[in-house]
């Protein structure tokens, strides 16, 4: 699945070229047909469990206000309603937070990838000193809890006069982006061989143009990988984001903190068909690069190995 | 550093015979000696302004009094009090419960999302494609829903006014008395049951999906050689599945900790914002004594505390990390 579950040293080496599984077969040894189905309808039964949150988060944001507060929750509405939709919509707060999360993960990402690119280009291609200390660096300091270093973050922040700012939460994000950018694109950038790029050279091309023929486009898969990820990451930041911009009132709030702010005013606090449309709705952009990332977002989350 | 030397060993073993004097810059980026320091510099610069900086302030605000008041409003009254800091907050009786509700928390959420993951990899190691595919399918959408909105949906789920989980235990037993019942009121009840299963549902596709990919790894026919030879499924498992899955399943172990021990999100949304003191494990408590109640100095010793908390696992999961990241070289 990754480059990084497979070739685990000691599954390695005393085995042929790992070899794909075939598809499991009822007739293999020990497995008969009847426990196959056995398993299957247990396999179903727990995700129906697992889906199920999410399957009353969705028919949660379609359901009437009788229907909410009714004390014998139906499990398919009595009719479907747009109403929490609209309240969502109608909060004046809730498209500008979602305008300003878009800039801050758009910054933090082409920011991140940008700066993580050109280092993770460093550290595979050359060998300098200190090399494998930086390495070691950047696999340690992503597991650093962002939680313990906020209070740095903010006094340092708020030092350089970049709290309040969309732009000083960026910069903050480069804190969990950068170092894994680096540590995953490494290891993409690794495995192209110098020898292709020399090839392009001996044929005639530029140093510039062996880069932008040979490397960049070879790493395109790492770096959609690493844009994802860090797009995530940056979507469903709290803390930070919340933290930051608590000095600018609640003028500039990313989606997550208008999320939590909306979700603990008393008023709506028992609305919950309107929160799990505010929950739904600021989920759906990471929602949709799951579907459509899948590949890519679990390699990646495994491939880094960090934080979730 | 005994990693790094480590590293350079199980590469050239990897390659045998490596050429002794291997030109060092190949390719594009042939001649121009600064070039790896030109294009790191963007990357340190940044990270020594949001990261190293951060840091040694976080050690040097330990040593202080800085709260916002002195901190924003009196600068110059924020002085240096050695480890008095130290003393007050791991002087605390309500800090060691926390740290001691941590530490079972945390031992809860690993065991048990470890457990269940790897009964469900194997789970999918036994079923119909199509059910893996629908499996596949659902974690897929669990992992993309955030920590945030995990806390707020089962906050929902849990609730005791029309709460649903409360209306199936109804239906189940058919004790009206249910319908009302409140998984929040007693915190033992919300943080270890309620809070768990918020943290273990958003956990398992990570893992059950990364354990899963590791069981497609052990070869069929050593599996099927151990039951020529004998062995029942559990002695099969233990003695052929588990040596080949044990990289990952280590890494991951240590991942889970690692995650788990700082869990923030879902329990603080969980508790709508203000989670109260039965619910605070090291990092909420960390976020409301020194975060939301501006105790800026407090909260970097908490900060220190926890970070130290995680060092063993830390160190161990980043040498494990170091010999696979080696061998991809």
């Amino acid at each position: 699945m990754s480059d990084v579950l497979s070739p685990a040293p000691e599954t390695r080496q005393p085995l042929p070229p790992v070899r794909k599984p075939k598809k499991s077969k009822e007739t293999e040894v020990g497995r008969s047909s009847v426990m196959t189905w056995v398993w299957n309808v247990i396999a179903l039964f727990v995700a129906v469990v697992m889906a199920f949150p999410i399957y009353w988060m969705i028919i949660t944001t379609f359901k009437t206000n009788k229907d909410l507060i009714s004390q014998d929750p139906t499990f398919w509405p009595s009719s479907f309603s747009l109403d929490s939709y609209k309240t969502i919509f109608d909060d004046a707060s809730f498209l500008p937070a979602l305008r300003s999360t878009l800039v801050l993960t758009v910054g933090a990402v082409v920011l991140g990838v940008a700066v993580g690119f050109l280092a993770a280009v460093a550290v595979a291609r050359f060998n300098f000193r200190g090399r494998s200390f930086f390495i070691v660096t950047m696999l340690v300091v992503q597991m650093v809890p962002l939680i313990a270093i906020l209070i740095p973050l903010f006094v340092v922040m708020n030092n350089a006069g970049m709290t309040g700012s969309l732009f000083g939460v960026i910069l903050a994000y480069l804190v969990f982006t950068v170092p894994y950018v680096i540590w995953t694109l490494r290891s993409f950038i690794v495995n192209i061989p110098a020898e292709l790029d020399e090839a392009a050279m001996v044929d005639g091309c530029t140093q510039w143009g062996a880069f932008f023929r040979i490397i960049l486009p070879l790493t395109m898969p790492g770096l959609v990988t690493t844009a994802v990820y860090s797009w995530i990451q940056a979507w469903n930041e709290f803390i930070v984001a919340s933290m930051l911009l608590s000095t600018s009132g609640n003028k500039s709030q990313t989606a997550m903190t208008w999320l939590t702010f909306y979700s603990s005013t008393p008023t709506r606090a028992a609305d919950y068909g309107s929160q799990m449309a505010g929950g739904l709705l600021v989920s759906l952009p990471v929602i949709i690069l799951f579907v459509f990332f899948q590949k890519k977002v679990s390699a990646g989350l495994t491939a880094g190995a960090v934080k979730g | 550093m005994s990693v790094t030397t480590n590293e350079t060993v199980t590469r050239s073993d990897n390659q045998g015979p490596a050429p002794v004097k291997k030109p060092q810059r190949r390719g594009v980026f042939a001649g121009g000696q600064y070039i790896p320091y030109t294009l790191l510099l963007p990357a340190i610069v940044v990270l020594a302004g949001v990261l190293v900086y951060p840091i040694y302030k976080l050690i040097d605000l330990s040593f202080m009094n800085v709260n916002r008041f002195s901190f924003l409003a009196h600068p110059e009254k924020a002085k240096y009090i050695g480890f008095d800091g130290f003393s007050k907050v791991l002087g605390d009786d309500t800090f060691w419960e926390v740290v001691l509700r941590t530490v079972y928390f945390t031992a809860e959420l690993v065991l048990l999302s470890m457990v269940l993951g790897m009964l469900l990899a194997l789970l999918l190691n036994r079923v119909s494609a199509w059910v893996r595919v629908t499996f596949f399918t659902v974690m897929m959408f669990v992992w993309a829903i955030p920590a945030l909105v995990n806390g707020q949906v089962f906050r929902w789920l849990f609730s005791s006014n029309s709460g649903v989980v409360d209306y199936i235990a109804y239906l189940l037993t058919g004790d009206e008395s249910w319908k009302h019942y409140d998984w929040f009121a007693d915190s033992t009840v919300g943080l270890y049951v309620v809070g768990a299963s918020v943290v273990v549902w958003g956990a398992l596709p990570f893992l059950v999906l990364g354990l899963y990919a590791a069981l497609t790894q052990v070869p069929k026919e050593l599996m099927e050689a151990a039951k020529l030879d004998g062995a029942n499924s559990f002695q099969a498992f233990r003695h052929v599945t588990l040596p080949v899955i044990r990289p990952f399943l280590m890494i991951s172990t240590a991942l889970s900790f690692i995650w788990d021990f700082q869990v923030f999100a879902q329990i603080y949304s969980l508790r709508n914002s203000s989670p109260e003191d039965g619910y605070q494990t090291i990092g909420i408590y960390l976020y409301m004594h020194g975060v939301s109640s501006s105790q800026y100095s407090n909260g970097s010793v908490i900060s220190i505390v926890m970070i130290v908390m995680m060092l063993a696992v830390l160190v161990y999961y980043i040498r494990q990390m170091l010999k696979i990241g080696a061998n991809e070289r």
